[in-house]
């Protein structure tokens, strides 16, 4: 298998202030890597760097066995690079329809993606023509999953996706995080703080605490909430 | 404990900075006043005469820069409020004879006039429903129709040509320079104070998040008006003494004053005040020898300043001379003593008699109608899509509900405004982080405390003091460790505890929390639980509260509401809701069997 992100010492944050340090972390093809903590321990902040929205002080970034540091966002979106970030992530003014178009690629014919990504949230395809403002913050969080998985991408970073989402939706996601692992061999960075959900995805964990990585094993080993839960408590 | 908290960071209180400031501000006034009245002596008469003018602008600049770089009002209306303190002496002294009423009638008069023209712009362009851009369009308006009036006014306003040779003060041009500088530093002096106080920073806080404030109790539309409203009187008060020095008026300062500001640097108050006196100062000069050029020049020089550095000339040259970090200043936190703020529990705290909402042929809500009382905790429930953030919403502003009745604590909401409904005691938390992002921690809940505690217009308090449920929140969150932090750098889950520690500060007694504990751990989570069942218990608070982790409302709440595509289907106690088929069915599931 091969990987599809490796981040290799990285250091970032935001001006003065050091968020991250020296965090290494590595996503193979096909692979769910679940990164927990508390809040404010750096983990928004590492995918942010990832992205290219902030830029790094030292260490490597490598996607798809290219460097990245330094290249903006956008290129990496071409690169079959998904990313649901946790805060003001949709476009309020447009239609749903819209908001997931622009998810997609120029060339992709939408109606069967649509129609892909509506078996998971039936609710986009019944109302296509809603703006995207008007749905319901859990409505919301679930168009923002749906856009990043309308373009099949190779790599997805989905920050806190299951925030104010109703628990039978949090047990749909999982299946569809699985389905798209193993499906299409997507590698998936899932930043979380519902440690059942993460498990139940992931297939390696890692805990960040004061942006280094503290804890970090094979997520379906006996024990791993348990050692996760004491991190994320103290 | 706050003390030690405090101890660790190198924190500085609000008052030792404004000690060095207030000392440096008193001796550059000083140094100011002591050139205005040297001025005289050492420039030439032509810059002399010139200067009297770029001082008065500067003030007037002043109270642009408080209008747009602190609260975000854009106005263009200066131009008329100049031109009305200037009208003011040049009519009366024309029609009456130069005396000391009428000249005091026109002093007084003018910036009356000119605050009653700034009051309608505001009850026109501060509207609940209407974008910050009104204001603008609505102040440039007012300018024009002043200069249409003066226009078409003939002999009575002099036209186009303007008024001229009417009496006016026996002050020699050296004695209007004094007086002119002196305006100018004493207005800088005093808006420096003003903003540099507590309410200086609910200025930021209402360009940054104008609905949090009003969610805070703040009458934002009454500030921002009176804010307006000042401003027209020193600008009217400026125009009179333009009018008196110089005793030639038209209608004619124009729009340039905002791209002075702009130049100056927003938000920096000396900024703009030095480039409005400058520019002012160099066209004079300038536009002798190079007559069109010059207007072009500046032209250029704005593209290349906001292109380069858009925060103005101001901050760029003060970064110059900043050195190393600057310690970040934070009041400190003190406990408040329990008070009892309980309602009467004679009326039930939330009372809904058939709410419905409608987005055009969508049903959001139908028919909802349910009472809860002092001392319960209520859970909302339902799907994603079913209507509960909207409820909230129908509960916390008169204006949302298309139909029905809501009462808090007895009174009716009716068609009132948010700030209003928070007056009856209301706190209401959003589902996602709703903060001022430019404000620091200990700033934002001097904010959240300032219907409580009147914010000082001078000072700024090196306390704040919460009450003991919004203390505990701030500690156990670790927020109490990062009270001068710009909210701006805070991670999700720590403006969310934030937020609900605003919202703890303002002492409701009917709170409506929308997933309050989203995006916090397990630990904090419960802790959070824990202080609102003792808000309930201890304090006879009501609560209303929208949450999807089941375990952590079977643990806190007394009853549970379901709401399902816009209806109430079920009302009863936790062991009800939380085992009955129906709840399972439309909210916890199965996994759903997924079409490939």
């Amino acid at each position: 298998m091969s990987e599809a992100l490796t981040v290799d010492t990285l250091t970032s944050g935001y001006g003065e202030a050091m968020v991250l340090r020296d965090v290494t972390l590595r996503v193979m093809a096909g692979e769910v890597l679940a990164v927990l903590g508390k809040n404010g321990m750096g983990k928004t902040t590492l995918l942010k760097t990832i992205m290219g929205f902030l830029p790094a002080y030292r260490g490597q970034i490598t996607i798809f066995s290219k460097p990245t540091i330094g290249e903006p966002p956008h290129h990496l979106a071409g690169r079959a690079v998904a990313y649901s970030p946790q805060e003001q992530a949709i476009f309020q003014e447009l239609t749903v329809e819209e908001n997931l178009k622009l998810g997609l690629g120029r060339r992709t014919r939408f109606a069967p993606e649509l129609k892909r990504v509506a078996a998971f949230f039936p609710f986009l395809a019944e109302r296509r023509r809603q703006l995207a403002g008007t749905l319901s913050g859990g409505e919301q969080k679930m168009l923002i999953m749906a856009r990043a998985l309308i373009a099949r991408p190779k790599l997805m970073l989905v920050d806190e996706i299951t925030e104010g989402l109703q628990p039978s939706i949090i047990l749909r996601l999982a299946d569809v995080l699985r389905r798209e692992k193993s499906a299409n061999g997507t590698a998936i960075l899932l930043i979380e703080q519902n440690i059942s959900f993460a498990l139940s995805v992931a297939d390696r964990y890692a805990v960040l605490s004061r942006g280094e990585v503290v804890d970090a094993g094979d997520a379906r080993q006996p024990g791993a909430d348990a050692s996760i839960a004491e991190h994320l408590s103290v | 404990m706050p003390d030690s908290a405090a101890l660790a960071y190198p924190v500085r209180l609000p008052s030792q900075r404004s000690r060095i400031e207030r000392r440096l501000l008193l001796v550059s006034s000083i140094i100011a006043l002591a050139l205005a009245a040297a001025g005289p002596l050492l420039l030439d008469t032509y810059s002399v005469s010139i200067l009297i003018r770029s001082f008065l602008y500067g003030a007037i600049a002043v109270t642009v820069d408080i209008l747009w770089g602190f609260t975000g009002i854009l106005s263009f209306g200066q131009a008329a409020f100049f031109g009305i303190g200037a009208y003011a002496l040049g009519l009366t002294v024309t029609q009456y004879d130069f005396a000391p009423p009428v000249v005091t009638a026109a002093l007084i008069g003018g910036p009356l006039v000119a605050a009653a023209a700034a009051g309608l712009a505001a009850w026109l362009g501060f509207g609940p429903k209407v974008s910050p851009l009104y204001i603008s369009v609505i102040t440039l308006v007012l300018s024009v129709i002043f200069v249409q009036v003066i226009y078409s006014g003939g002999d009575f306003t002099g036209s186009s040509s303007g008024l001229s040779n009417f009496d006016t003060f026996d002050i020699s041009i050296d004695g209007w320079f004094r007086i002119a500088g002196a305006f100018l530093v004493a207005v800088t002096a005093a808006g420096w104070i003003f903003v540099r106080s507590d309410f200086g920073r609910l200025l930021v806080a209402i360009r940054e998040n104008e609905q949090r404030c009003r969610y805070c109790g703040i009458g934002t539309v009454r500030v921002k008006a009176l804010l307006l409203i000042g401003s027209a009187v020193i600008t009217a008060l400026a125009g009179f003494a333009y009018a008196g020095y110089n005793d030639v008026i038209a209608p004619d300062l124009g729009t340039q004053l905002v791209i002075w500001v702009a130049l100056g640097g927003r938000g920096t108050l000396i900024g703009p005040a030095v480039a409005a006196v400058l520019i002012d100062f160099i066209s004079a000069w300038l536009s002798g020898s190079l007559p069109f050029i010059w207007q072009l020049i500046i032209g250029l020089v704005f593209i290349v300043v906001i292109v380069l550095l858009p925060q103005g000339l101001g901050p760029a040259v003060a970064d110059l001379f900043r050195r190393g970090r600057t310690r970040s200043v934070a009041a400190r936190l003190a406990p408040l003593p329990d008070a009892d703020v309980a309602g009467s529990g004679a009326v039930p705290a939330i009372q809904v008699a058939s709410v419905s909402r409608n987005y055009g042929s969508l049903h959001v809500l139908q028919d909802i109608t349910f009472t809860a009382g002092a001392g319960e905790l209520v859970s909302l429930v339902g799907p994603n899509g079913a209507g509960k953030t909207t409820l909230i919403r129908c509960l916390s502003d008169g204006q949302e509900r298309s139909a029905g009745r809501v009462a808090i604590e007895g009174n009716p909401i009716g068609r009132l405004p948010p700030e209003a409904c928070v007056r009856f005691g209301l706190g209401r938390k959003f589902q996602t982080p709703n903060v001022f992002d430019a404000l620091t921690v200990a700033e934002s809940l001097r904010i959240a405390r300032s219907r409580r505690e009147r914010l000082s217009v001078i000072c700024t308090a090196d306390e704040v003091r919460l009450p003991a449920a919004a203390m505990r929140v701030v500690q156990a969150t670790g927020l109490s460790s990062q009270l001068g932090t710009t909210v701006k750098h805070l991670s999700h889950g720590a403006k969310q505890a934030l937020e609900l520690a605003m919202v703890l500060a303002m002492e409701p007694r009917v709170l409506l929390l929308d997933e309050p504990t989203a995006g916090l751990t397990k630990s904090e989570r419960s802790l959070i639980g824990e202080v609102l069942v003792q808000l309930v218990r201890d304090h006879g608070l009501c609560i209303l509260l929208i949450e999807h982790d089941l375990e952590f409302v079977r643990e806190i709440s007394s009853r549970i509401i379901v709401l399902h595509q816009g209806s109430i289907v079920m009302d009863g106690t936790v062991e009800e809701v939380t085992n009955s088929e129906l709840v399972r069915t439309i909210y916890t599931g199965e996994p759903h069997a997924v079409a490939a």
